[in-house]
């Protein structure tokens, strides 16, 4: 327990403190805020143009896949990441972390076919724990 | 059915139903309220901070990645553009339910928007596309319904995220996952799938080069308008383009919210080319 919770306590930033934690909330409001209000205030009297809402249809698609990449490919100091993996006798070099990568194809196919948040979510991070495990 | 609605909502109270309406999202909404709190409070955030964000973002994705950015020591402006980007995609949200809140006050739109959320957007979207009596007092109730249910699951992670312990490489990937789901939900085209792809080797090549989260931005901005100009092109070149065709997608899930929508309108287009085909002489003498 005590143990845990260092490691847990390691991860956050010595300088973080209230008053970084108070600004952080106020930059985040701020950036959900304006995206939030402002196209809808601006639309309720006025046309969409059509080419706002064909370029903005692909913009959630592109985020989560560049989001998805940096988390299974680039480690946290924007290099390449690759993951020595040592299975069934023989040691092998992955370009990006072994464990997320068998877990994410399960992800996709769970989301897929059930269309559930909350069991694809849970099924990533029940395979996450068991290849622990085995790799 | 009715009877037992009426059993629970004997004056059949507006707030009563849609209560009832926005409870599976609530429900839904609950867990992973909780698996943020937890995670918003292995960054460094004490509850009572866990709780104001959740009201003020309201957002999983975002308070998620705020996580990890917080870990990660992200600069505070960086902080802001990956919010900001990831928000982004709340302005074709906003923007497509603007139409039937034309009638109402601008600090009615500000306060709906402040709270409008991916989920409670598709509730609030469903039920102004198919039920004509659902207003915008209605559409307003869900979101608080959903915002009520998520802070309170982000104040119970908070509170309780200092008892439980939890390997923070699994949960790490908790985030990760749920934007897979995302992607596979948006997976509609020959040409989502060209532009995910697209995105992926602009990823690794920005991020690589930048060394920071502005790759992410960068590689976003240029996918989607690569995505945007095929979609033009293609659309210019062939009444029926290869990359606009749907993907196949399991029997129970092929129709979604955006096809039934599709649907509907090409079914009215339909219609009024039929009308007007019934009454092309009429709609003759009146331009003379």
């Amino acid at each position: 327990m005590a143990s845990l919770n260092l490691s847990v306590a390691s991860l956050v930033p010595s300088h973080h403190n209230l008053t970084y934690h108070l600004i952080v909330i106020l930059v985040a409001a701020v950036a959900a805020f304006l995206p939030r209000y402002f196209p809808m205030r601006f639309f309720t009297n006025r046309k969409i143009p059509e080419w706002f809402n064909e370029w903005m249809k692909y913009v959630p698609v592109s985020l989560f896949t560049a989001l998805v990449v940096k988390a299974l490919f680039v480690d946290s100091k924007y290099q390449l990441f690759f993951d020595h993996v040592s299975a069934f006798g023989s040691s092998l070099t992955i370009f990006g972390h072994a464990s997320y990568l068998i877990a994410a194809v399960f992800v996709a196919i769970v989301a897929y076919f059930t269309r559930s948040m909350l069991s694809s979510v849970l099924v990533g991070l029940l395979a996450v724990w068991l290849l622990t495990f085995v790799l | 059915m009715e009877q037992k609605a009426h059993q629970f909502n004997p004056g059949n109270q507006r707030w009563l139903q849609v209560l009832g309406i926005s409870m599976p999202l609530c429900l839904s909404y609950l867990p992973i309220g909780v698996a943020c709190g937890i995670l918003l409070h292995a960054a460094g955030m004490n509850f009572v901070l866990t709780f104001l964000i959740s009201i003020l973002v309201f957002s999983g994705g975002a308070q998620f990645i705020l996580a990890s950015l917080l870990v990660s020591d992200a600069p505070i402006s960086s902080i802001f553009m990956t919010l900001f980007f990831l928000e982004l995609r709340y302005a074709l949200l906003g923007s497509s339910l603007s139409k039937y809140f034309r009638s109402s006050t601008q600090g009615f739109v500000l306060l709906f928007s402040a709270s409008m959320n991916d989920e409670n957007y598709a509730v609030n979207y469903l039920k102004f596309a198919t039920d004509k009596k659902w207003t915008p007092r209605d559409a307003l109730l869900v979101e608080h319904y959903s915002l009520i249910s998520w802070a309170g699951g982000n104040l119970l992670g908070g509170l309780i995220g200092s008892a439980v312990t939890i390997d923070l490489e699994i949960v790490d990937f908790a985030l990760t996952a749920l934007f897979i789901y995302m992607i596979v939900m948006q997976m509609r085209s020959h040409l989502s799938l060209i532009i995910c792809l697209t995105s992926a080797v602009l990823a690794l090549f920005f991020l690589t080069l930048t060394k920071s989260t502005l790759g992410l931005i960068i590689a976003t901005l240029i996918a989607s308008l690569i995505g945007f100009a095929i979609e033009n092109w293609a659309r210019k070149h062939s009444k029926d383009p290869w990359v606009l065709k749907k993907l196949f997608r399991p029997a129970i899930t092929r129709h979604t919210v955006e096809d039934r929508q599709l649907i509907n309108e090409q079914a009215k287009q339909e219609q009024e080319a039929a009308a007007a085909e019934a009454a092309p002489l009429s709609q003759e003498d009146e331009e003379k």
